[in-house]
């Protein structure tokens, strides 16, 4: 009987155990990865994501039109046209608009990121997770990262800020669009000055080009095919980061920690 | 020829519990190891680290914390269920179901009170945490305590084989 009471406390330590197994591997410094391209996605499991009652949902209605901000808009001076942004498959994966990644295309892992510049959660995952994960994988060869897009319609701004966030990064300024948005959220989305948020980091030249751009149809179309990208991965709340390694897929909904994802990096990347 | 125990309301749901709670307990664990619901089923490290991933969406324990619950949990949960099934010792076990299901019920109830949009983690499927999942936690922590309380009802009474002669 008395061995029976103790049989949790066994389980606990053979977890415990396990527990220590894995950490130890992955404070090792990872194998160098064999420079094996994921192959296209195979999802784990449709993730039938609802959140009925929360206001980030990608079902609920929306809150306000969702045109550009044409105050300023309509005060540019005219540009002349520019290319539509061009897509392309990277490693396996349909859709990559090249201005919209970082890392090496050869990267054994691949993530991709469903955004909303009008979503908290993804501003502290930005700011707390991102930057910490470019610094020590993305710029070091082990991890491609792919920005998507993924406005949800209860957000009244966040197709704005897409616009202008998807025209900036066409000109090479993914990053300074992505920190003046998540930075200065939670003053843009009590105004709908997204315009006037991103001009204060760009040059006037430099944000007619954007205002431009975040005005042209192929903007629209290349936000609409990341949409359709994440709802086909089951995604429709933000953010959700999904990734890949080895043809595997692994969807991962919410703010995550920089320290809980590099184990599951290291986890991977050491994995046969 | 020995008498069968009579079966009371009470038994009932004793053993209804058991059953259900056991076999969820068990399937838990065990998809949270070897992540059945994927194409190919990656190793038992990496499916531990993804299940990290999920704890850690809570925002409820710092990262050691969530690596302590992420190791251990899918043994725990395995380990409570056979135990639920053999049934010796039932109250002990009975009591530390209910504590574990109650606690994941705080975490579900806090998380979808806080509009956070994360998956359940439950399954170690992309399941969105939903009011359907608060409902089914509350429903399976109510069937846990009442297992449990009917289980150290029937402890106190005679043996029914004792009063059925």
């Amino acid at each position: 009987m008395g061995r029976l009471i103790l049989a949790p406390f066994v389980l606990f330590a053979c977890g415990v155990l396990a527990s220590c197994k894995d950490k130890t591997q992955s404070s090792e410094p990872p194998a160098t990865p064999a420079p094996s391209a994921p192959a296209q996605a195979q999802t784990a499991a449709p993730a039938a994501v609802t959140s009925p009652g929360q206001p980030t949902s990608a079902n609920t209605e929306p809150a306000a039109s969702s045109k550009p901000a044409a105050k300023s808009n309509a005060s540019a001076p005219p540009v002349a046209p520019v290319a539509p942004p061009a897509s392309q498959s990277v490693a396996g994966l349909p859709d990559v608009d090249p201005h919209k990644t970082r890392g090496s295309k050869s990267a054994p892992i691949v993530m991709e990121v469903f955004s909303d510049f009008q979503c908290p959660a993804c501003k502290q995952l930005y700011l707390g997770t991102t930057h910490q994960l470019t610094d020590n994988y993305i710029s070091t060869g082990k991890v491609f990262a792919i920005h998507r897009d993924f406005p949800l319609p209860g957000h009244a701004y966040s197709r704005i800020a897409a616009r202008y966030g998807r025209a900036a990064a066409q000109l090479g300024k993914l990053e300074q669009v992505e920190q003046v948005l998540f930075q200065n959220q939670e003053k843009w989305e009590q105004t709908g000055d997204v315009d006037g948020t991103v001009a204060s980091a760009f040059a006037p030249a430099e944000m007619n080009k954007i205002r431009a751009l975040a005005n042209s149809p192929a903007i629209d179309a290349a936000i609409e095919k990341d949409i359709a990208l994440g709802k086909n991965y089951g995604v429709n709340q933000t953010p959700t980061t999904v990734i890949h390694y080895k043809g595997q897929t692994y969807p991962v909904a919410g703010v995550v920690s920089y320290d809980v994802l590099r184990s599951f990096v290291d986890q991977l990347l050491s994995s046969k | 020829m020995m008498q069968s125990s009579p079966f009371t309301l009470s038994r009932l749901i004793i053993w209804a519990g058991r059953l259900v709670l056991a076999g969820i307990f068990i399937y838990a664990g065990y998809a949270k190891l070897f992540l059945p619901n994927m194409a190919s089923h990656p190793p038992v490290g990496v499916a531990l680290s993804l299940f990290a991933l999920q704890v850690d969406s809570y925002q409820i324990l710092p990262p050691w914390g969530v690596y302590w619950v992420a190791h251990t949990l899918p043994f725990v949960e395995i380990g409570l269920g056979l135990l639920l099934l053999i049934g010796w010792q039932l109250r002990v076990w009975a009591t530390l179901v209910s504590l574990v299901i109650t606690g994941f019920f705080v975490a579900v109830v806090r998380s979808y009170a806080m509009g956070l949009q994360i998956n359940c983690g439950c399954f170690a499927n992309p399941e969105p945490l939903t009011i359907a999942t608060v409902i089914r936690d509350g429903l399976l922590a109510a069937l846990a305590i009442t297992m449990t309380v009917l289980a150290f009802r029937e402890a106190r009474q005679p043996h029914p084989w004792a009063t059925a002669q």
